[in-house]
């Protein structure tokens, strides 16, 4: 409290010291933001020339293949912190994704395995997936917690429910549809991957080539404004967890028909989808998360953990990576948010 | 009745292990093994566990040991990553893979597609109709054993505990099948419904509470006689939490030998009853013997039991020791 207070004080008593501050800070920015850009680069290329095998068409399928379940979990949280702002204390933020699409994994896999045909059980793990969402909305919009503690405690009560209905085991599922996503292919590209193709050429039509998705950046970035511009802010705010929720669901069957099974441990993606959703705003110029942003971010995770496995490099390396550019891009971020002023 | 059945068991075992001995020996003595020029996937679904570690250790140096090249994959306990580091692997196309642990049901459908791709494919306590060799510890008679150790120590009643979160695994799914059945000639002998269920992350202290919570549940003094687990990391906790209550007349059973559970089973005073030791290195070490063999046209057989050792409260002193002076010598506690 007293910090705001002195933090505004300095703000009043001189303004055009701040204002050079912010510039140098945009600049700072830029250039960071570039380094990591590079960075990314850099280790494309290295990739490209010395992982044997890197570049081949199977092995790159493979990553997208790989990289579906994050992907889809990914745009859930990026439309989240689209809507909710991308400040990372108050803004948008769904810690309940992951432990929702390990509930709705539990809930088709148990479904199916009680002899419930896919149509239901697809439709049940759906439902069960909103329901979080809306959940999470409830608290966020309806109750105005924090979305960081709400969806934290949203996250128990379904990493909690998933516990209660499986006791904690392996459910095996095998069903029609499950087939299909495992060994059917198309043009030479396997269904898993097709579903991230098509879910995100969804995504990136809703959010970036809709007024629809022009409204909740609007209502992410100036709320006030978009009040005023008579944007229903609860509304697109509540729509954002739902949509999450979605994805949670969609991530749940294909990882159902991944593993052949429901497992226990879906919370752990949770830092990776939030790497994903943090490190795409660095394809932004103005550092706002965009579909597109976090596609590419999915696929670089993909490809890091590919190539260093291609190059013979220990798998603990790629946590090490992963975690310093969320270093890199959280600097990023808060080097933008201070010339944007007090907020 | 109690001792001869202790007796019987304790020859059986020692003929058992004998057996194995012999069987191990017959198998690493045959001609000079080379994995020169070879690279040997390896993948486990975590180390995190001395057993796993010990294993995954054992694979990786014996590999380095014959002149092969070694892709060491740990998947930190998670699935999906499992599953993407094989898939990856399969495109890598190494002259053999070796595969350690997971959800057999997760597993399978990636093991076939390891040998549709025509890469050789062994594995380490996974039994898997798609490996050409599993080697593993005799789990069928790890299971029996520690199962007739507890009964007996109960004197042939009372109630049990038991940790049965992990039937999924194969060989869980084996030392509790073992279990039920040496428990069809003792009816006296009660499993407590229903059964609990073990972790991981956090084996110990969710072991901890929840036989806690059990003994808070049953205060009296000889209504719960035994705890079992088909591992021994929730022995641990078990252990504890029996300690903790007072109740010294529960005592705990589990299957590894981690260094931790052999110390305790060598404490006197601690509750811990018995524990079924393997030798996880050299486990890992043989599987890699019996790629090598398989590479170089010879034939090997379907399965590879490498022996273990029942330690209890009467050998513990002696039997313990060696286990302990390996696992110090690999540098881990």
């Amino acid at each position: 409290m007293s910090a705001t207070v002195l933090h505004t004080e300095v703000g009043v008593s001189d303004e055009k010291q701040t204002a050079a501050k912010s510039a140098g800070r945009r600049f700072g920015a830029l250039v960071v933001r570039l380094g990591a850009i590079a960075a990314f680069a850099a280790i494309m290329a290295y990739f490209v020339i010395f992982a044997p095998g890197f570049t081949s068409t199977f092995n790159l399928i493979n990553v997208v293949e790989q990289s579906a379940i994050l992907g889809v979990l990914a745009y859930g949280m990026t439309a989240v912190i689209i809507g909710g702002g991308s400040d990372v204390t108050e803004g948008g933020i769904d810690l309940s994704i992951a432990a929702n699409m390990g509930l709705c994994a539990a809930v088709y896999a148990t479904l199916l395995s009680m002899g419930y045909g896919d149509f239901l059980s697809v439709l049940a793990a759906i439902a069960v997936g909103m329901a979080v969402g809306a959940l999470n909305a409830l608290a966020v919009v309806g109750l105005g917690i924090l979305p960081l503690l709400a969806t934290l405690a949203v996250l128990n009560v379904a990493a909690g429910m998933e516990l209660t209905l499986t006791q904690n085991t392996v459910v095996g599922a095998s069903s029609p549809l499950l087939g299909v996503l495992v060994s059917g292919s198309f043009l030479g590209v396997s269904a898993l991957a097709w579903a991230l193709i098509v879910f995100s050429a969804i995504m990136i039509v809703l959010v970036h080539g809709t007024s629809f998705g022009l409204r909740l950046y609007a209502v992410g970035g100036h709320p006030e404004a978009a009040r005023a511009a008579g944007i229903s802010v609860p509304f697109y705010v509540s729509f954002t967890y739902v949509l999450s929720g979605l994805c949670a669901a969609v991530a749940a069957i294909l990882t159902v028909s991944r593993l052949s099974a429901s497992t226990p441990g879906s919370g752990e993606l949770l830092l990776s989808v939030l790497a994903a959703a943090l490190l795409g705003t660095v394809f932004s110029r103005r550092f706002v998360p965009t579909m597109g942003g976090t596609l590419l971010s999915v696929l670089f995770i993909g490809l890091l953990a590919n190539g260093f496995q291609l190059l013979n490099v220990s798998s603990y390396w790629v946590n090490g990576v992963q975690g310093a550019l969320i270093l890199l891009v959280v600097a990023i971020t808060s080097f933008a948010r201070g010339s944007e002023g007090s907020r | 009745m109690t001792r001869s059945m202790k007796g019987l068991v304790k020859a059986l075992a020692f003929g058992l292990a004998a057996a194995c001995s012999v069987a191990a020996v017959s198998g690493a003595s045959a001609e000079e093994l080379s994995l020169k020029g070879k690279r040997i996937g390896v993948s486990a679904i975590g180390t995190d566990h001395y057993w796993d570690l010990m294993a995954f250790r054992g694979i990786q140096d014996r590999v380095k040991e014959l002149g092969g090249e070694v892709i060491a994959l740990d998947a930190g306990r998670k699935d999906q990553q499992q599953i993407a580091q094989l898939q990856t692997l399969i495109a890598q196309k190494p002259d053999a893979i070796i595969e350690q642990l997971g959800n057999l049901e997760v597993l399978n459908p990636w093991l076939q597609k390891i040998r549709d791709a025509g890469i050789p494919l062994f594995t380490v306590d996974t039994a898997t109709p798609h490996a050409i060799n599993n080697t593993t510890s005799n789990n069928y008679n790890i299971g029996a054993e520690i199962a007739l150790q507890m009964v007996a120590d109960m004197g042939g009643k009372g109630n049990v505990l038991v940790f049965n979160g992990f039937y999924s695994v194969p060989v869980c799914k084996i030392r509790y099948d073992q279990l039920k059945y040496v428990l069809t000639s003792f009816p006296d002998v009660k499993i407590i419904e229903p059964e609990l269920r073990d972790v991981i992350p956090n084996t110990v202290q969710s072991a901890y509470s929840n036989v806690t919570d059990m003994l808070t549940k049953s205060p009296e003094k000889g209504s719960i006689g035994a705890v079992w687990a088909c591992w021994d990391v929730p022995q641990i906790g078990a252990t504890q939490a029996v300690e903790a209550a007072g109740r010294n007349e529960v005592k705990t059973y589990g299957i590894d030998g981690s260094p931790e559970v052999i110390k305790m089973v060598m404490d006197p005073k601690s509750s811990a009853g018995a524990v079924a030791a393997q030798q996880p290195y050299e486990i890992g070490k043989t599987s890699v013997d019996n790629a090598a063999e398989y590479l170089a046209g010879q034939k090997v057989p379907p399965f590879t039991f490498v022996p273990s050792v029942l330690i209890n409260k009467e050998n513990a002193a002696e039997k313990g020791k060696p286990f302990l002076d390996a696992a110090e010598k690999a540098g881990v506690q």
